[in-house]
């Protein structure tokens, strides 16, 4: 049986756009959870229109496995999703998923790092995606 | 003989250059208008005035909408627009009303749940001093589009004259029919209706509406702007008019040149706007002042786009809405067939093709040949009298 962690339940007010890519990030961040891994760093949700993307921040933990996942709704076709340094040299990225980038990375050192979403396919915009990080297993403390 | 059928031939020649060169266009009206009013010029200082005003007017409209986008209240038993009103404050059971009246337009468009949503901001009339302050813009119609801020809401600003407002108060004429209500806020939305219905336009598409104030996505209904058969072109009257003509000649050329069934002017008519990389504001108001009609580059531009929409079906002008490519071979793709082709068929459904060109009333025509035939025969007469034999 899953567990519900992490993000809050996606509201009444919200759209059924948002409530999809709210419930798939849930999933994946369960799916992760499932097999030993922690609570998520950071979800973040939103909208982007084709072209356009958006960034966020965040600290990572030297030796610890992060798994990054993007889900955006069902008019997205490709979102791509980078991992950066804050001088944005880029460290990885997705190029297999469409609509599901995941990204596994283990940093060298603990600093501060870039996630940047960018919606490269969107056949009616806004579309709506979620992120989210969250330490994988056999995480280091 | 010889040289006089010279000397004829450029008489006659010369007539004609003279005739294409000053006949006035057809339908152009000789005289200045014969019941014209002056009003005198205002002073420098009157305009400046009238300039401040107006800026004044647009910047508090603008913020109005800005301010009234972060407060909208979006109830989730309804589909139709969020419905704002301004100035009176009407019954619940009025408002029940025009909201069952917006969901009903909103559905018969086609739309349910959508990506972006409208709000109708309804500024019903004030009576003048009934607030403090200077009175606010009450008669252009505005369009707030979503922008990086807040991507999923338009904002449509329908301000309500006299007659408007006692229909909304519960008050309408004896001769008010039941649909006129829905119309009237199917015209309102303009552009929103758009984004509900297709999303945001990819920059390309946004871009060229943006340079031509969306003159040709203002109306996404089946019907006229104001009525089954009601269009910006029916507003320039009647042929026989010299008034239909000062309309016509004060339009841009291209969008004559369409008027007349030419294939360039269409295409150009179309396409107005598409090869410059306009500069998108943000917020973007469309602001839509009076006799907007006038001032468009297709006729009847407002439901141009509403028109390819249904023409080409649903997934080909989504297609073409959101494609990055240039509209002219984003809009050719969807159409499957040449812009000013289809532009051309378009047109015909509203108007005969008008015929351009010089046109000389009769009676000038005959004065003139009498005059013609005057001159040369004049010409013919000193040159036979100072032939040497």
């Amino acid at each position: 049986m899953l567990i519900t962690i992490g993000l809050p339940a996606a509201g009444s007010a919200q759209n059924r756009w948002a409530r999809q890519v709210h419930d798939e990030l849930q999933r994946a961040l369960n799916v992760v959870h499932a097999h030993g891994g922690d609570r998520p760093l950071l979800d973040k949700e939103g909208t982007l229109n084709q072209e356009e993307s958006a960034s966020f921040t965040i600290t990572l933990r030297e030796g610890v496995s992060y798994s990054i996942f993007g889900v955006c709704d069902e008019d997205c076709s490709r979102l791509r999703l980078v991992l950066a340094t804050l001088a944005n040299s880029e460290l990885a990225l997705d190029r297999t998923s469409e609509g599901f980038p995941v990204l596994q990375f283990t940093p060298r050192v603990t600093a501060e790092y870039r996630i940047r979403v960018a919606m490269e396919e969107c056949r009616l915009n806004p579309c709506w995606y979620a992120a989210g990080v969250i330490p994988s297993s056999g995480a280091k403390p | 003989m010889a040289p006089l059928r010279v000397w004829i031939a450029v008489a006659v020649g010369g007539c004609a250059l003279i005739a294409l060169a000053y006949l006035p266009p057809r339908g152009a009206a000789p005289r200045g208008p014969r019941f014209a009013t002056y009003s005198p010029e205002p002073t420098a200082a009157r305009r400046r005035a009238q300039a401040v005003a107006k800026e004044w007017r647009e910047t508090d409209a603008s913020l109005r909408l800005l301010e009234d986008r972060q407060h909208v209240k979006w109830d989730s038993s309804r589909v139709g627009p969020a419905i704002i009103f301004r100035g009176p404050t009407l019954p619940p059971t009025a408002v029940r009303t025009v909201e069952a009246v917006a969901d009903s337009m909103w559905r018969a468009l086609g739309l349910g749940e959508t990506k972006v949503r409208a709000a109708l901001v309804i500024a019903l009339e004030r009576a003048p001093g009934s607030a403090p302050g200077p009175i606010p813009d009450q008669n252009g119609v505005a369009f707030l589009t979503p922008d990086s801020t807040d991507r999923t809401t338009c904002m449509a600003f329908l301000p309500a004259n006299h007659f408007w407002t006692a229909v909304l108060l519960g008050h309408p004429p004896r001769h008010f029919e039941p649909d006129w209500l829905a119309r009237w806020f199917q015209s309102g939305l303009g552009p929103c209706a758009y984004y509900a219905a297709y999303g945001t336009p990819s920059r390309s598409v946004r871009s060229w509406l943006a340079a031509r104030n969306w003159d040709v996505a203002l109306y996404l209904g089946t019907h006229g702007i104001a009525g089954e058969r009601f269009l910006s072109v029916n507003l320039l009257g009647d042929p026989r008019y010299s008034w239909y003509w000062d309309g016509i000649y004060s339009l841009s050329p291209s969008t004559v040149a369409c008027l007349a069934g030419r294939l360039d002017g269409c295409r150009s008519a179309v396409l107005y706007g598409a090869d410059d990389d306009a500069r998108i504001a943000v917020p973007e108001i469309v602001r839509l002042e009076q006799g907007w009609w006038r001032k468009q580059h297709l006729l009847p531009g407002e439901r141009f786009l509403g028109d390819v929409a249904r023409d080409v079906g649903r997934d080909r002008f989504q297609s073409f809405w959101t494609s990055s490519l240039p509209v002219d071979t984003a809009l050719a793709a969807a159409l499957r067939q040449p812009v000013g082709e289809w532009t051309k068929q378009w047109e015909r459904r509203f108007i005969q093709p008008i015929r351009l060109g010089a046109a000389a009333p009769l009676g000038a025509t005959l004065l003139a040949l009498l005059l013609a035939a005057v001159a040369v025969s004049a010409v013919a007469l000193a040159a036979s009298r100072r032939q040497v034999r």
